[in-house]
């Protein structure tokens, strides 16, 4: 125990004194949190729109400021030359243009079929569905805002149309705000990076200095070298993730609904999981860019089929079910249902069973492969 | 070229080489990369599961619900039908969103002029729940208006057509991109961090005392990695087009020579980093942060810079991924040239050296 106490206190001190260390420890999680926090706002605003009006009427200019008051659209060009409007698109000046035809208020006058053109830049596929859907919804109300003024002369007519409204409740975010999903994803993805490369880094560093062989003929156990060499980091991870949950709460104003300390137990379960790979990276690299590489190489995969930034349920078939390889999967949708919707271990038992299962195989194996190789 | 630039490339070569499981890793990164991103990742939602409660339970609500699984927007998945339960089916997961058919649905239609109907959405995710949102107002604006079909009279048609990638595949869009990230993360990563071993293993005190120059140590350093990542464009190009059929409009040698402008300001960065770090572990790190990081988040790589507070907007304009991104997807999906992409090289160039400047007087100061 006293061994292993030493170590832990070595591991520390090795830690706090790089200076670089402190900031990577310190700093990263800040710059994270911004970053994460404000640039993923997947509310699509401001969409550069130019506008072709061959009509030029009252009405035409009614539909056009439709598209101005919605807050959606930035009206940037207003030209009647067909030719230009497309090298407004090819040059990325503007992503969606309305072509208003040449007889749009005659027909609208006189009942008649009219086809307005839109044309969407499709490179961005998300930005340019959303585009088109709003675009949609502003002509729709244009057109039921015709249709109601026409009725007031005829109110026999009225009688007889009959709209279904939606009423849209929004629950769990109501501002619909990017920020409360993104930012409990970071807590995850700082316990991910901080325990996982830090561990690997650490044994691979002395490996690679040569200070593991002078450790190695010290009457130190490879169990207790392991244990000297995960806590501190475990230690640090906690540290993380607090630091991260008090920004979501102060900064960010994020509600954090569910149980904290329901959380701290994911948490611990989930950081088996992570040490683990930390030791298994470190197992399988002779220099410290080897386990940047190997770590790296897992983080891609870990991150990005995690759900974190693109939802595993838009995934095709075959990814999803690779997904369930993932560990981080589990835990983040842990820390994403605790935070938003206060569910509890009735809805997120299952989860903790397999992140318990992952948890178990992998730090029972890597330290299986430590063992081996530390003799 | 002099013979001692040559034999610093070799050198690195050799290390390169001879360090065989890094090497497969550097070639591997972005096969692994390319699949992942390019099956993975759905920028367009469909079959959103979701659940109806129908207390009408006629004729007319049953329409209804067929207007959304019809859409291919929604899939439905059953759900007991009362109110309470709601709260538990979202916490489990089961359904994105709940449509409640009022009673009298079907007796409403025929008398009154507004019938509400009430959509519940799980909001947690942001996106997922405004795209619900849109479709299901999409769905029932339609609804309306056909079933209104006789008595109103005034159709505005939208003939909607969609440019350079009209089927909206995501592929189109995320594997050009992955380019500026691949090229970037190889640049910027690799050199600060083999320069910052060598200082780590004190081998660069060996090269610093020996009769070969500044420039050309970091010349030798820096060259075999942009072989390397030449070879790695290649080969996510080539997959693009033969293995996800991703078109490609423009002219590939106009690519590779904007290629170099990017590669420059990306080595640039590199080179900054491993002047600053002292240790592997400090400059992947910072290379994390300052480099990959933002060419994943504040480039317009997936997240529209358009849509970013101010602040992060202005910081934008000092990636130079967004450049990159910016003439990487006019080439490949809307065939551009030269004469509407010229500006982007212009900023590449100038932040590269500006970077490149700073990173040598350092590494001269840190010499004497």
């Amino acid at each position: 125990m006293q061994k292993i106490l030493y170590l832990i206190r070595k591991e520390f001190l090795q830690v706090f004194r790089d200076k670089a260390m402190l900031g990577i420890i310190f700093v990263a999680p800040i710059i994270q949190l911004i970053l994460l926090g404000y640039a993923i706002t997947t509310d699509i605003k401001h969409i550069p729109l130019a506008v072709c009006d061959l009509d030029n009427s009252s009405e035409s200019r009614e539909l056009i400021r439709g598209f101005k008051h919605s807050g959606y659209f930035n009206i940037k060009y207003n030209d009647r030359n067909k030719n230009k409007i497309a090298e407004y698109l090819d040059a990325g000046k503007a992503t969606i243009v309305i072509c208003i035809p040449a007889d749009f208020s005659k027909n609208l006058q006189r009942n008649l079929k009219t086809n307005i053109q839109i044309l969407v830049d499709g490179v961005d596929t998300n930005s340019s569905l959303i585009a088109m859907g709003y675009a949609n919804e502003i002509i729709q109300s244009y057109t039921s805002k015709k249709i109601m003024e026409s009725f007031q002369s005829k109110p026999k007519l009225a009688r007889k149309i009959h709209f279904v409204e939606p009423e849209i409740n929004v629950w769990y975010n109501p501002n619909l705000e990017a920020k409360n999903y993104m930012v409990p994803g970071i807590v995850v993805l700082l316990l991910t990076i901080v325990t996982m490369i830090l561990t690997s880094m650490g044994i691979v560093r002395e490996k690679e200095i040569g200070t593991l062989e002078q450790l190695m003929v010290t009457p130190i156990k490879p169990y207790q070298m392991m244990i000297g060499k995960t806590v501190p980091f475990a230690v640090l991870g906690f540290f993380e993730v607090f630091f991260a949950l008090t920004v979501a709460k102060l900064w960010y104003n994020i509600p954090i609904v569910g149980n904290l300390v329901l959380l701290a137990m994911f948490a611990i379960v989930f950081m088996f999981t992570t040490l683990g790979l930390g030791i298994f990276v470190s197992t399988n690299s002779k220099t410290q860019q080897q386990a940047l590489f190997l770590s790296w190489f897992i983080l891609i995969f870990a991150i990005l089929m995690s759900g974190f930034l693109f939802p595993i349920e838009n995934m095709p078939k075959s990814m999803q079910y690779l997904s369930y390889l993932n560990p981080v999967r589990y835990f983040i949708t842990v820390v994403r249902e605790l935070f938003l919707k206060g569910s509890g271990l009735a809805n997120l038992w299952q989860q903790g069973v397999i992140m318990l299962i992952f948890s178990t195989l992998i730090i029972t194996l890597s330290s299986i492969r430590f063992q081996k190789r530390i003799r | 070229m002099n013979k001692r630039l040559i034999s610093i490339i070799r050198k690195e070569f050799i290390h390169i080489i001879r360090d065989s499981r890094s090497l497969a890793i550097v070639i591997l990164m972005p096969i692994l990369m390319i699949i992942l991103y390019g099956n993975a990742v759905r920028l367009d939602i469909k079959e959103i599961k979701f659940g109806v409660i129908d207390y009408d339970n006629s004729q007319k609500s049953r329409e209804l619900i067929d207007k959304f699984i019809y859409s291919g927007y929604f899939k439905l998945v059953p759900i007991p039908q009362d109110r309470g339960e709601i709260q538990n089916i979202f916490k489990n997961r089961r359904v994105k969103s709940v449509l409640i058919v009022p009673t009298n649905f079907s007796k409403d239609l025929l008398t009154k002029s507004s019938i509400p109907v009430q959509v519940i959405v799980d909001g947690s995710n942001s996106n997922t729940a405004s795209v619900i949102i849109n479709y299901t107002k999409m769905i029932l604006t339609t609804y309306s208006l056909t079933s209104n079909f006789k008595v109103l009279k005034l159709p505005l048609f939208v003939e909607a057509r969609i440019w350079y990638n009209p089927e909206l595949k995501s592929v189109n869009f995320i594997v050009p991109g992955l380019i500026a990230i691949i090229l970037m993360m190889i640049c910027a990563l690799l050199t600060s961090v083999t320069i910052a071993r060598e200082k780590e293993t004190g081998t660069m005190e060996q090269i610093l005392v020996s009769p070969i120059k500044p420039f050309e140590i970091v010349l030798g350093k820096v060259i075999p990695y942009v072989f390397i990542a030449f070879i790695d464009g290649a080969i996510v190009m080539i997959m693009a087009r033969f293995g996800f059929d991703v078109p490609f409009k423009g002219n590939i040698f106009l690519l590779a020579f904007f290629s170099l402008f990017y590669l420059y300001a990306s080595l640039s960065i590199g080179l900054f980093i491993s002047t600053q770090a002292k240790s592997q572990l400090v400059a992947m790190m910072v290379a994390l942060l300052a480099t990959i990081l933002p060419s994943v988040l504040l480039s317009g790589f997936i997240f529209p810079i358009r849509s970013m507070p101010v602040f992060l907007k202005v910081i934008t304009y000092l990636v130079p991924a967004k450049y990159f991104l910016i003439i990487i997807r006019g080439i490949v999906s809307k065939g551009i040239g030269f004469s509407i992409l010229w500006t982007q090289t212009i900023f590449l160039f100038l932040l590269g050296t500006f970077l490149l400047l700073i990173s040598m007087k350092r590494f001269k100061t840190k010499l004497d």
